[in-house]
């Protein structure tokens, strides 16, 4: 709604703030609402997985691809998966040019630390030969455009790309890895997932899924990871401090709401079929 | 990278019925979509599909220049930046661009500052940003004319717009618009780009052998697919304007 | 509060003489140059025989001049247009602002003097009021001086300009301005009417609303945004009367 190529500016920010205090936002929603998903799999030809993800006027593209190699000593038989984000300067005049910075940092992160304290990755059965072979699996988000919480629409993102993955099966024989002509899908690669759920602060107003404007202004995020069961991961971010109340509050919340994305979205239809 | 897929380069360019392997003729384009205004952030963007390839641009400008130390006291500068994806091919990509995708940056600004007005913007610049996040043959092609599309979405004047295409030669034979496996497998591969305000070359790039006869014919043939092109990028700037102007006449707005 | 500017605005968009014809960059207007000249909007080619569009716009014939009104484009500062400024940088000399244009806008303390005219026992005092702005502030002013090379001079000293406490700003293309306020401010006055906001127009494509609740603010935002899509078009004041009348039903507001 609001030009984001400059400075946010005072009344913006009071009327955002003031707004909030009589739970109204900007963009006509309800405190505890998402805005639109819109989720497409598996469109990108070259990758072995991929999906074009959009929250609001967010929109990332993830791609994966995979490699194999030696699996770590600590973990001999289990693969490994490791997750990126660049943020594109083509999506927004706030990024620059130039190599991961805080911010694409802090979202890989937040994205990788829900996804790796869940029973999301199957990383057994990305085990070619214990001690020999595993599969390094490359989750990569690319920022398009940014519209606010990043962090929503790259960890779900990453899931649906994850489920819509079709990784070529390898064996192990004398002479190295091998293909055995099938295809490793969706169950075989991710399990349980993981669901990113963000919070914004603006004064003593709290909200889900802040847009850009609402990012701007408040000085703090609160993203809670749940699967169906657990919360997997917190992340608190900015200057913004949250009550215990607070915090004990939202963590309930996060349920319910998970719990709702994860039917709206269904996102195991994005499994690919391989005839 | 260790993979369990190689990616194989084909014996043959030509099927038995004398079609190329993806069904094409030899003049033939491959399936191209075009679209504006992407990009909601962005002072000017597109996007691309061609055959495999997709392409986002992203134009900013005109904005102060930084480092300011490249700043020219009398004109505008254009810096283009094309990157790809680390998905965006087969053997995935590291992150970080590497010099093949600085030559075409560079190439492709060489390409589109002709057509600028940049005596009129001294002391800012105009960037490009491109994200191939699909590649299969003739990306350099396909991101100059998504970026000349993105500087026109901006409201930049341009003397004109700017489209680029590939000729070749594959298996003995020329083609229009190669694809990736025939790029790599082929023996020629003739990137041009066209600028219309003067119908002069502003691209012109060649790797492979071919005779001088056949230079001229690929030129020949270059400029029907670049034609074709053109008409496709002239759609798509005024198609989201001529839509909008069509659901209003259903709404009954067009009476005066 | 009224911008008495919008009665003089010339909206290209409904000129009888502006075609619907949609033109690109490089595409030729006409080749008979015995009849026309090159208008705003385009150039001769090198052969000095054709007229051709630099820019995606609205083909017009106007007195004997072709042009090209611009359907996306950004802001270029000019003397005397007023625009809502964003105070980014300060220092003791000069207000840096941000203007949606290439270069930031300097404001120097001396243009934001204000002064009160009381009159008191039959002489006039004259007090002089500096206004301190603070980074962030949103400032509604006026450009003094502009060219190609330097920044542009800012003043908020005039009626109506001056720092604004209230209200949301939004951000249009610059060319749509003309469009939002209409001819002889119709558009304009049918959205404060319809919405009931105050409504502030300026050249930079910043528009700055406030209303009686952020309903009827929402909807005078939306139906912004789809004036500055739709400028195009014909109808489009009825069309967006229509629509908020609807809206308003629809969402029960009044």
């Amino acid at each position: 709604m609001m030009d984001i190529k400059r400075v946010i500016s005072t009344i913006e920010k009071s009327y955002i703030e003031n707004n909030l205090k009589k739970e109204k936002r900007i963009d006509g929603r309800g405190l505890w609402e998402y805005r639109d998903f819109n989720i497409k799999t598996d469109i990108i030809a070259a990758a072995e997985g991929s999906s074009d993800m959009s929250l609001g006027d967010t929109r990332i593209l993830t791609g994966i691809k995979y490699d194999i190699g030696e699996p770590y000593p600590d973990m001999p038989d289990e693969g490994v998966c490791t997750i990126m984000a660049e943020l594109l300067p083509l999506a927004s005049p706030l990024f620059e040019r130039g190599p991961p910075d805080q911010q694409s940092i802090e979202l890989a992160r937040v994205v990788d630390r829900g996804i790796r304290h869940a029973n999301c990755i199957q990383t057994k059965r990305l085990c070619i030969k214990e001690n020999e072979a595993v599969y390094i699996v490359f989750v990569d988000m690319y920022v398009i455009n940014h519209g606010g919480n990043m962090i929503d629409c790259g960890g779900i993102g990453s899931l649906a790309a994850l489920i819509s993955a079709h990784i070529p099966e390898g064996k192990w024989t004398e002479d190295g890895p091998e293909w055995t002509g099938e295809y490793l899908t969706g169950k075989d690669i991710i399990s349980d997932l993981p669901l990113p759920i963000t919070f914004g602060k603006i004064g003593d107003s709290v909200f889900l899924d802040p847009n850009l404007p609402e990012q701007l202004v408040s000085e703090g995020r609160l993203t809670i990871s749940v699967t169906e069961g657990n919360i997997t991961s917190i992340q608190k971010s900015g200057v913004t401090t949250f009550t215990p109340e607070e915090i004990k509050m939202l963590s309930k919340k996060a349920f319910d709401i998970a719990k709702d994305l994860r039917s709206s979205l269904d996102l195991w239809q994005y499994t690919t079929k391989i005839e | 990278m260790v993979l369990l897929i190689q990616d194989e380069y084909p014996e043959k360019l030509w099927r038995d019925d004398g079609k190329r392997l993806d069904g094409r003729e030899p003049y033939d384009l491959r399936p191209i979509k075009m679209e504006v205004d992407v990009i909601k952030n962005a002072d000017g963007s597109a996007y691309i599909e061609w055959g495999n390839n997709k392409i986002f641009a992203s134009v900013y400008g005109p904005r102060e220049v930084h480092p300011h130390h490249l700043a020219k006291p009398d004109r505008g500068i254009l810096r283009v930046f094309y990157r790809m994806a680390t998905f965006s091919v087969f053997d995935r990509k590291r992150p970080a661009p590497g010099r093949r995708e600085k030559e075409i940056s560079m190439v492709i600004g060489d390409c589109l500052e002709p057509v600028l007005f940049l005596e009129l913007y001294p002391g800012t610049s105009f960037e490009i940003f491109i994200e191939v996040v699909d590649a299969d043959g003739g990306t350099r092609c396909a991101s100059t004319t998504v970026a000349a599309l993105a500087l026109a979405d901006a409201g930049v004047p341009m003397r004109s717009l700017v489209t680029s295409c590939a000729v070749g030669k594959i298996d003995g034979k020329l083609v229009t618009d190669l694809s990736g496996v025939e790029d790599k497998a082929g023996e020629a591969d003739l990137p041009v780009s066209i600028t219309w305000f003067n119908d002069e070359l502003s691209l012109l790039q060649f790797d492979g052998q071919i005779s001088q006869p056949e230079l001229e014919e690929c030129l020949d043939m270059a400029k029907d697919a670049l034609d074709k092109v053109y008409n496709l990028q002239l759609d798509a700037l005024k198609r989201k304007y001529i839509k909008i102007q069509e659901e209003a006449e259903e709404m009954g707005g067009a009476t005066d | 509060m009224e911008n008495d500017d919008e009665s003089e605005t010339d909206d290209e968009f409904e000129d009888e003489e502006t075609s619907r014809e949609i033109v690109a960059p490089g595409e030729i207007l006409s080749e008979d140059l015995d009849t026309y000249n090159p208008g705003r909007g385009t150039i001769l080619n090198k052969k000095r025989d054709k007229i051709i569009s630099v820019l995606v716009g609205l083909k017009q014939i106007k007195n004997q001049y072709i042009n090209v009104i611009p359907l996306n484009g950004f802001y270029t500062a000019h003397p005397g247009d007023k625009v809502i400024a964003i105070v980014v940088d300060k220092n003791p000399v000069k207000y840096r602002c941000d203007i949606n244009a290439k270069y930031q806008g300097i404001l120097k303390p001396k243009n934001t003097i204000k002064y009160n005219k009381k009159r008191r026992r039959g002489k006039y005092h004259e007090k002089p009021d500096t206004e301190k702005y603070e980074i962030g502030n949103v400032l509604v002013a006026k450009i003094i001086s502009a060219d190609r090379l330097n920044s542009p001079e800012l003043t908020t000293v005039g009626k109506y300009l001056g720092k604004k406490t209230d209200g949301i700003i939004i951000q249009i293309d610059p060319p749509k301005v003309p469009r939002v306020i209409g001819r002889s401010g119709s558009m304009i006055k049918m959205l404060k009417k319809a919405t009931n906001c105050n409504i502030f127009v300026t050249q930079n494509g910043r528009i700055w609303i406030k209303g009686q609740d952020i309903e009827n603010e929402r909807l005078a935002i939306e139906a912004i945004y789809k004036i500055e899509a739709q400028a195009h078009t014909t109808g489009l004041t009825d069309r967006m009367e229509e629509f908020i009348k609807n809206e308003k039903e629809k969402r029960g507001i009044n």
